[in-house]
């Protein structure tokens, strides 16, 4: 077992690098097209055309894309990700601000999301055939047609501002202070080091965003478990649990569901690479320091250091999540495990 | 149950006929709405609809922040909206369908080449691919309905080249060759239309996911010009209002839910009436 495993990971490993290097060939050519010119914009008012001219020799931007694409991978090899033009920091420092807690947010979206859905597609076998069948199918249909944004809009209207039992701003309250710990996860940190009132805020401050995550993710889950479950209702193991006179909960949860639970693993593999895309507005609404809220910032500003790596991160995450959802796979499914 | 039995299914009566509604209220957008769209007037910012407290009847969906009537930037959203549903899905569609077509039917490089890329697509959020494709084309409707084909041509490319590969060895396909008909015309006359079921049925899912790409866009302020009414527009308009009046928000989110929901009903009635398998099962 462990042996398959390794075998994919290293299989995994030498894919990804193909994959990264077309990824930042794309990312790089595409913003060489930009129309404005990076270096002009992150001049101060006054400056000269002697000053750009020295400005875009240091930043590299004379030279031809080929030989800049190079350097940039040099540089990338060498743990150098360059400065950012608009926020004047090095874009590292940026990043590793910002990756945890886009991290949590995921992690938080996805587990409300799954759970939802689980318990959704439970739900739909176990009344199938009836008009509450109906009801929840026609319900997921037309959740599904609202994006994660809208979503976060709808939630903060309704239970941000008619009733405002929750904030929707930041990550802490106001005047609080962020535990600063060994991870760099705010939620994790706080808990460590005991500050309870804080990892109290972080939790309320996470509910929203995570439930719009959720919320789009959640009738995904809830339709494919449901007709995996039906098409395991006809299974011979079904039959045969039901003549030995098993509960039909226990033969739902025993067996039919262990096997229904595969092709929904593969579609969450799936979801949580676009939900990494569905946080990206979700930040910038409710002000969370994320990759998304620091990506926009960076497109708005044409920061061309930082969108290109940001881009690249969310790259490398869906190809370590897709790498996951296969380990996960392999480990549910015993069929797959012939070496 | 035949298919044009199928055809007569609810969710394409319901999903068509609110399609057709709102490709009618884009072509007819300047004899419906009862403003111009852009029309300021500053004595009336903020107004409710008409039906709630303080609501006036001259601006039935009241006003935003700019004393714009609601109502008929909604109306002339409907153009913005669909314009990039057609466009872009349409796009995606030729792209994506004609290198399905070729890696499939052809295999060998053509087939590597189509299915590296598609991996290599698929390994980016598209959120992020379409960001990062309109810093390098620059902010505008057009380039949102390039980036659009450029980010979910594979969304195609990857189902229909599936097909192709199953299709491809069917019988009629050799008899085809065999009685002398070339490559193209056994693509075009005899594996296209096999699959054309699952080209219009994704054709009219990738329409909703135009018009939200398109809203998200909008909203981010890279997609149309100042002038131009997009409903992603006045929501990132009235979102700053929202404590005062939750409505801006409310309607033009209404606008885009019943949009995609109409095209999501739309494209699954098409598959489930024309989709062989599924009708034979009766599932339809």
């Amino acid at each position: 077992m462990l042996v398959v495993i390794l075998r994919l990971l290293a299989w995994r490993v030498v894919l990804a690098v193909p994959t990264i290097l077309a990824v930042s060939a794309l990312v790089f050519v595409v913003l060489r097209l930009i129309p404005a010119d990076p270096a002009a914009m992150s001049l101060p008012p006054g400056a000269g055309l002697a000053d750009l001219e020295l400005l875009r020799a240091e930043m590299g931007l004379d030279r031809p894309i080929p030989v800049q694409y190079v350097i940039w991978l040099g540089n990338l090899a060498s743990g150098d990700f360059g400065n950012s033009i608009f926020f004047r920091r090095p874009v590292t420092d940026l990043i590793t601000a910002a990756l945890p807690n886009t991290l949590e947010l995921v992690a938080c979206g996805m587990f409300l999301g799954v759970l939802a859905g689980m318990i959704g597609g439970l739900a739909m076998f176990a009344l199938r055939g009836g008009i509450a069948e109906q009801v929840i199918d026609l319900g997921s249909s037309a959740m599904m047609a609202i994006p994660e944004f809208l979503w976060a809009l709808l939630l903060i209207i309704t239970l941000g501002v008619a009733f405002p039992v929750l904030p929707f701003f930041g990550r802490l309250d106001p005047g609080m202070a962020a535990p600063g710990g060994p991870t760099g996860f705010l939620m994790l940190d706080a808990l460590l080091n005991g500050q309870f009132r804080v990892l109290g805020s972080a939790a309320r401050h996470m509910i929203l965003p995570a439930l719009a995550l959720a919320i789009a993710l959640a009738p995904l889950v809830m339709r494919v478990l449901r007709s995996s479950l039906l098409e395991t209702a006809h299974e011979d193991y079904v039959t045969m649990a039901r003549l030995r006179g098993l509960s039909e909960r226990r033969i739902l949860l025993r067996h039919a569901l262990r096997n229904a639970v595969l092709p929904t693993v593969a579609l969450i593999g799936v979801q949580a690479g676009f939900m990494f895309g569905g946080t990206v507005l979700v930040e910038v609404i409710f002000g969370y320091p994320g990759l998304g809220n620091l990506m926009v910032d960076a497109v708005r500003n044409s920061d061309l250091p930082v969108i290109q790596t940001v881009a690249l991160v969310y790259c490398v995450l869906v190809l370590i999540l897709n790498a996951t959802v296969e380990i996960v796979y392999l480990t549910v499914n015993p069929r797959l495990r012939i070496t | 149950m035949s298919a044009r039995a199928g055809l007569l299914h609810p969710r394409i009566l319901i999903g068509g006929g609110i399609v057709a509604t709102l490709a009618l209220m884009a072509v007819f957008a300047p004899q419906l709405a009862p403003h111009d769209p852009n029309a300021q007037e500053l004595m009336y910012t903020l107004l409710p609809p008409a039906w709630a407290p303080g609501g006036n009847l001259a601006h039935p969906l009241g006003t935003d922040s700019l004393g714009q009537d609601v109502l008929s930037r909604l109306i002339w959203g409907t153009r913005t909206a669909l314009y990039v549903a057609v466009l872009a899905a349409g796009g995606a569609m030729l792209l994506g369908t004609t290198l399905a077509l070729l890696a499939g039917y052809f295999g060998g490089w053509a087939d590597w080449l189509v299915a590296r890329a598609v991996d290599t697509w698929m390994s980016f959020p598209p959120v992020i691919l379409a960001l990062i494709l309109l810093v390098g084309f620059g902010a505008g409707l057009n380039n949102v309905v390039f980036a659009i084909i450029i980010v979910d041509w594979t969304r195609f490319a990857r189902v229909i080249r599936a097909e192709v590969i199953v299709v491809r060895r069917r019988d009629y396909i050799a008899a085809a060759r065999l009685s002398g008909f070339s490559h193209m015309r056994t693509l075009v006359s005899e594996v296209l239309p096999a699959t054309m079921p699952l080209i219009v049925t994704l054709l009219s899912l990738e329409m909703g996911i135009a018009v939200i790409v398109e809203a998200t866009l909008s909203f981010v302020g890279l997609s149309v010009e100042t002038d131009v009414p997009a409903w992603g527009v006045m929501i990132a308009d009235a979102r700053v209002y929202m404590n005062q009046s939750p409505w801006g928000v409310m309607v033009p989110t209404l606008a885009i839910f019943v949009t995609v929901l109409a095209f999501n009903l739309l494209g699954d009635g098409l598959r489930r009436a024309l989709d062989p398998r599924l009708r034979v099962r009766g599932a339809a």
